[in-house]
């Protein structure tokens, strides 16, 4: 493991503001603003298209915002393209399972551990293979996967592959975690041992964790704080107890479920 | 003024014919790019078998008209059993495999055509003789006659993408072919016949040009790389940028040729591709996420 | 890392043999001479399988590498530069440059786009040296002395030639193979399986993609930069984009992502373009339908496994 970083002097480890993203007439981001605090599970919720995995994707780096920007550790990360904002600590799974399907489990995570050794990028990485094996079955044990190292990733359930995703996530040792409907297809019962899962590897490992979630069964269990958008605007902010009150949340629910 | 009339017009022109035909055989290129995700090796292929099939009509009904209808037909069909043969498994396979697919069936083609035709160059007389005065210079009617057939072509073609329910399936099945099979319509049978059209034009634009350019089998491979360079130019995908991209090369092909010898004026187009590249990268009408 | 655990021993076992071939009884310079290129062409397959089997990018332009690699021994063997390794190191110093050139444009895109990009970039090298006559045109440079290995030592007997290409080849092998096995490797595999998520982890691919590109070139040239010496030549040919298909060829047949695979594609090729072409001349249409046969019903190659990389560990090396 890294050792702990010197606590940055703000109290908010990533912080968006004002930001807007749009894609051609649509506007799927409009002036939104977040403080996330070390060590918090913050919950980004809203009803189908309200913007959340734009939000995501522009802080990750994939996106460019249209307007705004994103401080990490009270840096300026906007635009970054994803392996830097990776590098800096900032780790993401995603909401439609991505792995790498035709290598075993093991060497799956094991190249996202690699990511952080040493040599990586440098030339002695041609010829040199760095011992992971230590971080790699530690996260392989915490998630249950220990016995399924040599399997090929595409061969595992879509619970493990969903496990597998946050593996690789966590083995580039990030401080702050995202995750992108971490528990989407999995059945009731594997949701809630999911939930508690996440809740107990950020404590152990003292993440950050900001999360986008359908389910408000999990979301209302683990969350710190919650920020619900709408049409691509922030519409509330605040403890679980609170945003389940909240009547502009309930109208956006029940107005936006167009489907 | 009589430079301009003398050298540049004729010039011009013999650009824009080139451009044209070069135009369709670049169009079905695309199509199918966008289409299967497989830039076509043999496409070259069917340009020549097009003309091939020509030769054998013409000897058969001693008619060039006739050979220009049925030769694309019977391309065409070539195109579909081919699609449907070894194409159509591959459908879910990583599309690299698809471009080495049609590496091999360019070799099986061409390979073929001088097992049967022989080696040796062949010519197609033009169907038309004679040329025309045309803005104080004279011009060959059967140059006038090709640019004039490619370009209804290409209006044919734009009509059908644009207002048949056939070709905006087509261009549906590009952007998202799940979507259609999620909405009933035989995917498959889209891109056989989609395909097997791709090849017919291809053959039709190979038996036009057989009368101003010599027929043999290496014909497809010499015109193919160009009509690579065209789609890449056009924006992988876009039909509208590879018509363009054709006339751009086709005319600028052609005037080149006044300045260089022609080894110099296919330097000069690799050039021009590159520098295109540097300067919008995805071509001139090229769309973000088509490659990505 | 010690050479038995990169090699082991059948490895070790196929270069005793290799070594011990020219000793073979009936064995001829024909033979010779077919086994060089057999082996030559074997290892350029196997440099190609780094980035086809490996990163998952298809080049269509490696037989520009190969041939400016050629071009580079010629041009300094006809103006009387016989050492063989300043020919080697020049040759190395002309594709690095232009791989450096063509991996920048070519690594900036994906899949079918790059397999375009290289071979366009191949068609200009190839329309570059067929019409320049400085460098002999179409007939390319002719009639070349032999290189020298050292003084007193010119590789002007097939036997020589052979020890040569076995050098290469072995020297080639060991080096792909580590790289395969190291960190970088593993990145590559990486990036073919799932270049985004690569990308996520912190993986800067264009980088990985354009030092692998780099390398594949290298090497292949090398083998170019060796064929002068063999056959006393060099012509464009050797650079046109049908030969970058047989490359592409070679690998399928041998199966992609084992090097192995490869290398016995390649002799495999050219064994049998050897034998097949002298006795029948449709030998083409007979390879074509092999890779249409090859792609169709097994997509691994001949020799491929379907996961070549299973299970290997992930131990720091001794």
């Amino acid at each position: 493991m890294a050792g702990p970083r010197l606590a940055p002097p703000t109290v908010t480890i990533l912080e968006v503001v004002g930001l807007s993203k749009s894609f051609g007439a649509l506007a799927a981001l409009v002036d939104v603003s977040l403080a996330i605090h070390p060590g918090e599970v913050f919950s980004v919720i809203g009803p189908n298209g309200a913007g959340k995995s734009t939000l995501f994707n522009v802080i990750s780096g994939l996106h460019n915002p249209t307007a705004g920007r994103v401080l990490f550790q009270a840096e300026d990360i906007t635009g970054l393209p994803p392996e830097v904002v990776n590098r800096r600590g900032l780790a993401k799974t995603f909401q439609i399972t991505n792995i790498f399907p035709e290598i075993t489990v093991f060497e799956n995570v094991g190249v996202a551990a690699q990511s952080r050794v040493a040599v990586s990028g440098r030339p002695a990485s041609l010829w040199r293979l760095p011992d992971v094996a230590e971080p790699v079955m530690e996260l392989l044990e915490a998630f249950g996967l220990a016995s399924r190292r040599d399997e090929l990733a595409e061969n595992l359930s879509h619970g493990e592959q969903r496990y597998l995703e946050m593996c690789l996530a966590l083995a580039t040792r990030p401080t702050l975690l995202m995750l992108d409907e971490p528990t989407a297809g999995m059945t009731p019962g594997e949701t809630r041992q999911a939930t508690e899962l996440i809740k107990r590897i950020a404590r152990a490992r003292s993440l950050t964790v900001l999360l986008i979630e359908h389910d408000m069964s999990v979301v209302m269990e683990i969350s710190d704080r919650i920020a619900v958008l709408h049409f691509g605007e922030k519409i509330a902010e605040g403890p679980p107890e609170v945003i389940r009150r909240d009547p502009r949340v309930i109208e956006a629910y029940l107005g936006g479920a167009d489907t | 003024m009589d430079y301009v009339v003398a050298v540049l017009l004729p010039q011009l022109l013999h650009g824009l014919v080139f451009g044209a035909a070069l135009g369709l055989v670049a169009l079905g290129l695309t199509v199918i790019f966008g289409l299967l995700g497989v830039m076509n090796f043999a496409h070259g292929e069917l340009y020549m078998l097009g003309a091939y099939a020509g030769i054998v009509v013409i000897g058969v009904t001693q008619s060039f008209w006739v050979a220009l209808v049925v030769a694309p037909l019977l391309v065409g069909a070539v195109g579909a059993l081919t699609e449907v043969v070894t194409l159509r498994p591959l459908y879910r396979r990583e599309p690299l495999y698809g471009l080495i697919l049609t590496f091999g069936l360019a070799l099986v083609l061409r390979e073929g055509v001088r097992q049967v035709w022989g080696g040796d160059m062949r010519r197609i007389l033009p169907p038309v003789t004679g040329s025309t005065p045309l803005l104080g210079m004279t011009y060959p009617n059967y140059r006038l006659f090709l640019l004039a057939a490619s370009s209804l072509l290409l209006l044919g073609i734009w009509l059908f993408f644009t207002k048949t329910r056939a070709g905006i399936l087509v261009r549906a099945a590009v952007q998202d072919a799940e979507m259609l099979d999620g909405l009933g319509v035989n995917v498959p049978r889209v891109f056989t016949l989609t395909f097997a059209g791709s090849a017919a034009l291809a053959a039709l634009a190979g038996l036009l040009l057989a009368p101003i350019f010599t027929v043999y089998p290496q014909m497809g491979v010499e015109l193919i790389l160009l009509a690579f360079i065209v789609v890449i130019l056009g924006g992988m995908g876009s039909m509208g940028g590879s018509v363009i991209a054709a006339f751009v090369i086709g005319i600028t092909q052609s005037m080149l040729t006044l300045w260089m010898n022609p080894q110099r004026v296919a330097i000069a187009i690799f050039g021009l591709m590159i520098l295109v590249l540097i300067v919008r990268p995805r071509g001139f009408f090229g769309r973000e996420g088509v490659l990505e | 890392m010690s050479l038995n655990r990169v090699l082991g021993w059948q490895a070790t076992a196929v270069f005793a043999t290799l070594t011990l071939l020219p000793f073979a009884p009936g064995m001829t310079k024909y033979y010779l001479l077919l086994a060089f290129d057999a082996l030559l062409f074997g290892a350029v397959a196997m440099s190609l399988d780094l980035l086809m089997g490996y990163t998952g990018l298809v080049s269509f332009g490696h037989a520009a590498f190969f041939g400016l690699g050629a071009y580079a021994t010629a041009i300094l063997l006809e103006r009387g530069v016989l050492s063989l390794w300043l020919c080697l190191g020049f040759a190395l110093v002309i594709v690095g440059l232009y791989a450096v050139l063509v991996a920048y444009f070519a690594t900036s895109r994906r899949g079918i786009y790059f397999a375009l990009l290289t071979l366009v970039f191949a068609e200009v090298v190839f329309t570059f040296f067929r019409y320049t006559q400085t460098f002999g045109g179409s007939d390319g440079i002719q009639g070349l002395p032999p290189p020298v290995l050292w003084p007193g030592m010119p590789l002007d007997t097939p036997l020589r030639n052979y020890y040569l290409v076995v050098a290469y080849l072995g020297s080639a092998w060991v080096l792909c193979r580590v790289i395969v096995s190291s960190h970088f490797g593993k990145v590559l595999v990486a990036i073919r399986e799932n270049e985004d998520r690569a990308r996520f982890l912190g993986y800067n691919v264009p980088r990985y993609k354009m030092a692998v590109c780099v390398i594949s070139a290298l090497l292949t040239g090398l083998g170019g930069a060796i064929y002068p010496g063999r056959a006393a030549y060099a012509t464009p040919d050797l650079m046109l984009w049908t030969v970058s298909g047989e490359f592409i060829i070679m690998v399928m047949i041998g199966g992609l992502g084992t090097l192995v695979g490869p290398v016995i594609g390649g002799a495999f090729f050219v064994l049998l373009q050897e034998k097949v072409s002298s006795y029948v001349d449709w030998y083409f249409m007979v390879i074509g339908g092999v890779l249409i046969l090859i792609v169709l019903f097994m997509p691994r190659g001949l020799f491929g496994f379907r996961h070549a990389l299973r299970g290997r560990p992930w131990r720091a090396p001794a």
